[in-house]
């Protein structure tokens, strides 16, 4: 800046001293602008002449007071570059004297600088001249250096080509091993895959042999069983065949007894008809007999009859007589005979007819017998065939049982055919696949060292793996400390939950104790409010003991008065009485009716006899009154007596309990206010200690609004006690408390108990 | 359910606030105590109507100590917080020889109360830069502390103001919570 505006001040100088007085020409300058603005303005005003003349005039006569007041601040301004001139002029000596004193000061610089200069260029020149010798030598190193790095420069890219020459091969050569890696490995996993799928095979090969095995044992067992049957059967069967023979042995024994019955019965055929036709024979013997005993019958009557024709002839019919009698005997013995013969024949006949029957019965019976042997046969036959059939179904079984048998020999020996195969030819895969490693092998010690940087990589990439596995670990081990913690909250969380649901049966309890407690409260309450009640009717009475007296000490003073009038009546006129009978019933109207009556009775009577006998009664009446006021004086002063007590009494406990009953509940203290309150207020000495109380209240309830929660739990009490809040009302405030600090639990309902009970008097600030 | 969680949740951690109160007659210079237990200064007090309560964390055990205000008309409501008190900080003016006995009568008071059976009674024989401050030998027997039984209590010199004494009682206050757990 500052050597910008010595420039300036040294280009002005330098003209100024050129030219001489053209110093003033600025002003000149600012006079001619100064003059151009006026015509400039003028110019314009010209341009807008010529619209019309009227407006041209009064333009005209604007203008001209424009340019007059355009001259008066040209001469302001004129005034003002005068100014402005004489202190430029100032200013022009100043700098001029500025100026002669830095061009002094600047030629001597100048010439030391130079001087300085011309030292320092010869300083300089010698130095280059040194550093020149010295930085062609280190050139000429340098340029051989140069050669030498150029040299070896292109042996480097040489071997860098070799290099990557070497690189593309290696890469090549990788790129080849890793195809035949791949392939091997391809191979390698389908031949395990083979091997598995063999294994695989095996095991549901072994898998089916042993259950074949399973099988034949089974059916082995099976086929013992059956043979067993078998044998049983076959016992069975001997048993059946040996009663079978029984069977046909009896029944041959009876074929052949009914073989014999029967002849027996042909016998008894050929009996009973030779019986019938000897039968027949007799018959016709007799019938033969009969004929002749007729035809005898009709000799003898012939006879006689010619007897009693020859009567003569006594000889001769004698004799005939004795044939007769002969004849008659013979026909007799005749008679006998064939009666006797009849009997035999009847009697044979008749055994042969039992025989007969007894043999056809026993024919029966063996016919029947028969029938049943042959059922019997019948039914053994069918067993014995059923035997049979289900003896071939055994062998039948054991035949299977045997193919079965040979079935799962073959099929077990397929199976280990099978697997000796497979064994071979996973020895054949196993030494293919030994041989392709050899193979392999030889090719990998080629590229195992280009390997070895890959492994490397690989390793450090196993490391990085391993790394993370173990932080996988350590995460994992954390997860697991995790979850134990979790699990173990969880516990704890249980048992919390236990505990708060013993918790809360015990608040049920307490709810319960609480209720009943309430119960016995309200009970007292009830004994309080009889004994208040109790206490106001004492009052009451006290009361209209009070009114009463009143009346009567009203009573008197009228009563009084009218004896003051009796007696005036009594020394003066005869008035008296009418007076009295006007003022007397006004006055005793309630209390001395019958006195009343009594006066007006003895209104008739003369006027000393009555102001006598009432002034007696009056007197007596006054007597009365007297004791009866006396009286209520008397019950007056025990019923003050007595309050005076209460009061005392009341005062004592309330002296007490600000001290020991502070905590007693309300209820107790409500029912004694109407006393206590005016003993209180007539202290001028609590006044103090009611501000301080208030002052007190306010302060903890303040703080029991804006302090934590665990704070404001404890001024429960304090709060309570401050304001007379009954137990409930404590409480209530508790359990609302415990449900703000409370992460769990339900807003405690407000009871319908609990409301501000402004009716109910409290004990004020004691 | 709250205190249960609480309490629950202070036993898991082992800091249970103790609750300290902090009780005498007034001008003993409680609460000049309670703010130089606190904060380690010595504030400008004015009659304390109500009561102040802060937390003090002194070795680790926090306490929630609370000054009651001792005039006579508010001494009454002193009971009101005596229940789950751990210790009794009663704070007598050694140079207030006239109100000892007022001061005897209150504490003997206060210890007879039930809530307060468990409770360790340490006494502060406040004020002991002052000339005429009694010993505190002979504050003890003036509050008739030797007559007390089945209570753990001690006796300290203190000067509020001046700071001494008060690392001494609560050294001897935070053992002896300790050693009663």
């Amino acid at each position: 800046m500052f050597a910008k505006l010595k420039k300036k001040i040294a280009e002005e100088t330098a003209v100024a001293q050129r030219p001489g007085g053209s110093t003033r020409i600025p002003r000149s300058v600012s006079k001619e602008s100064v003059a151009s603005m006026g015509a400039d303005s003028g110019d314009d005003f010209a341009s807008d002449g010529s619209s019309s003349r009227e407006d041209l005039s009064s333009q005209l006569l604007r203008r001209n007071e424009q340019i007059r007041k355009l001259e008066a601040r040209l001469s302001d301004y004129a005034e003002q570059v005068r100014n402005l001139q004489k202190i430029k002029e100032k200013l022009e000596i100043a700098l001029e004297k500025h100026q002669d004193s830095s061009m002094r000061k600047f030629q001597e610089q100048n010439e030391t600088f130079q001087a300085h200069r011309a030292k320092m260029a010869e300083e300089l020149a010698l130095a280059l001249a040194r550093k020149d010798q010295e930085w062609s030598e280190k050139m000429d190193q340098l340029e051989k250096d140069k050669r030498f790095l150029t040299t070896q420069l292109q042996e480097m890219k040489k071997q860098s080509l070799s290099l990557f020459q070497k690189r593309d091969e290696i890469d090549e050569l990788e790129g080849f091993q890793q195809q035949e890696i791949s392939k091997v490995k391809h191979m390698l996993l389908k031949k395990e895959e083979c091997l598995g799928k063999m294994e695989q095979e095996l095991e549901a090969r072994t898998r089916e042999l042993n259950r074949t095995q399973e099988e034949l044992v089974t059916s082995n067992q099976m086929s013992s069983d059956l043979n067993q049957r078998i044998e049983e059967l076959q016992r069975h069967c001997s048993a059946l065949e040996e009663q079978r023979n029984h069977v046909t042995s009896s029944k041959a024994f009876s074929e052949r007894r009914i073989v014999i019955l029967e002849q027996k019965e042909q016998e008894l055929q050929a009996l009973t008809q030779q019986l019938s036709i000897d039968l027949q024979k007799v018959t016709a013997e007799t019938q033969e007999k009969e004929k002749i005993i007729t035809h005898l019958q009709e000799k003898v009557i012939s006879l006689e009859k010619t007897l009693e024709q020859n009567l003569s002839g006594e000889d001769h019919v004698q004799e005939l007589l004795k044939e007769k009698t002969v004849a008659d005997q013979n026909l007799e013995d005749t008679r006998q005979q064939l009666l006797a013969a009849r009997s035999s024949h009847t009697k044979a006949i008749d055994l042969l007819e039992t025989q007969v029957k007894d043999l056809e019965q026993s024919l029966q019976a063996t016919e029947e017998q028969l029938s049943q042997s042959r059922d019997v046969v019948v039914a053994q036959e069918a067993q014995i065939q059923k035997l049979i059939t289900e003896n071939q179904e055994s062998s039948l079984s054991q035949q299977q049982v045997l193919a079965l048998e040979q079935h799962c020999r073959e099929h077990t020996h397929a199976l280990e055919a099978q697997i000796e195969a497979l064994e071979q030819t996973r020895v054949a895969d196993q030494i293919a696949s030994e041989q392709g490693m050899c193979a392999l092998l030889t090719l990998q010690r080629q590229l195992q060292q280009e390997n070895m940087a890959l492994k490397e990589s690989r390793n450090e990439c196993e490391r990085a793996l391993q790394h993370h596995q173990v932080e996988l670990k350590k995460l994992q081990d954390e997860w697991s400390q995790r979850e134990i913690v979790s699990v173990a909250m969880a516990q704890a969380l249980e048992e919390v939950r236990k505990q708060r649901e013993e918790l809360q049966q015990q608040a049920a309890q307490l709810t319960t104790i609480i209720e009943e407690k309430n119960r016995n409260l309200c009970e007292k309450d009830d004994v309080l409010l009889h004994k208040e009640q109790e206490l106001r009717q004492l009052e009451k009475g006290h009361d209209s003991a009070l009114l009463q007296i009143h009346q009567l000490q009203s009573e008197l003073e009228a009563l009084r008065s009218c004896r003051a009038q009796e007696a005036a009546g009594h020394a003066t006129t005869g008035e008296g009485p009418l007076q009295l009978q006007g003022q007397e019933p006004l006055v005793i109207a309630k209390a001395m009716q019958g006195s009343e009556y009594e006066i007006q009775a003895a209104e008739g009577t003369p006027n000393g006899e009555v102001e006598a006998m009432d002034l007696e009664q009056l007197q007596k009446e006054k007597q009365d009154l007297e004791q009866q006021l006396t009286e209520k004086n008397k019950i007056m002063k025990q019923m003050q007596q007595r309050m005076l007590e209460l009061k005392k009494t009341l005062q004592k406990e309330l002296k007490i309990r600000p001290d020991s009953e502070l905590f007693e509940v309300r209820e107790k203290t409500s029912p004694e206010i109407p006393n206590m309150a005016p003993s209180v207020t007539n202290n001028a000495d609590l006044t103090d200690a009611r501000e301080i109380n208030f002052e007190y209240l306010k302060h903890v309830v303040l703080k029991f609004m804006s302090c934590r929660e665990s704070e404001a739990f404890h001024l429960i009490k304090a709060v309570s006690v401050l304001l007379n809040f009954s137990q409930e009302e404590e409480n209530m405030l508790k359990e609302t408390l415990e449900y703000k600090m409370s992460w769990f639990g339900s807003k405690p309902a407000p009871k319908g108990s609990i409301r501000p009970s402004i009716s109910n008097p409290r004990i004020p600030w004691s | 359910m709250g205190g249960f969680f609480s309490s629950i949740f202070s036993s898991l951690f082992g800091t249970r606030e103790m609750r300290i109160l902090i009780l005498g007659l007034d001008g003993a210079g409680k609460t000049t105590i309670l703010y130089r237990l606190q904060v380690g200064e010595v504030v400008t007090t004015i009659p304390t109507i109500g009561f102040n309560v802060e937390t003090v964390t002194y070795k680790n055990l926090k306490f929630q100590v609370w000054d009651l205000g001792g005039q006579t008309s508010i001494r009454p409501y002193w009971r009101c917080y005596y229940s789950n008190t751990d210790a009794v900080i009663y704070v007598v003016d050694s140079c207030d020889r006239d109100r000892i006995g007022i001061s005897k009568s209150e504490l003997v008071a206060m210890l007879e109360e039930e809530e307060l059976r468990k409770a360790i009674l340490v006494v502060f024989a406040n004020k002991q830069d002052m000339e005429q401050a009694m010993t505190p030998s002979e504050m003890a027997n003036a509050l008739g502390l030797p007559a007390l039984k089945d209570r753990k209590w001690q006796i300290f010199k203190t000067s509020a103001t001046k700071g001494t004494g008060l690392d001494e009682a609560m050294e001897w206050l935070v053992e002896t919570l300790k050693s009663r757990q």
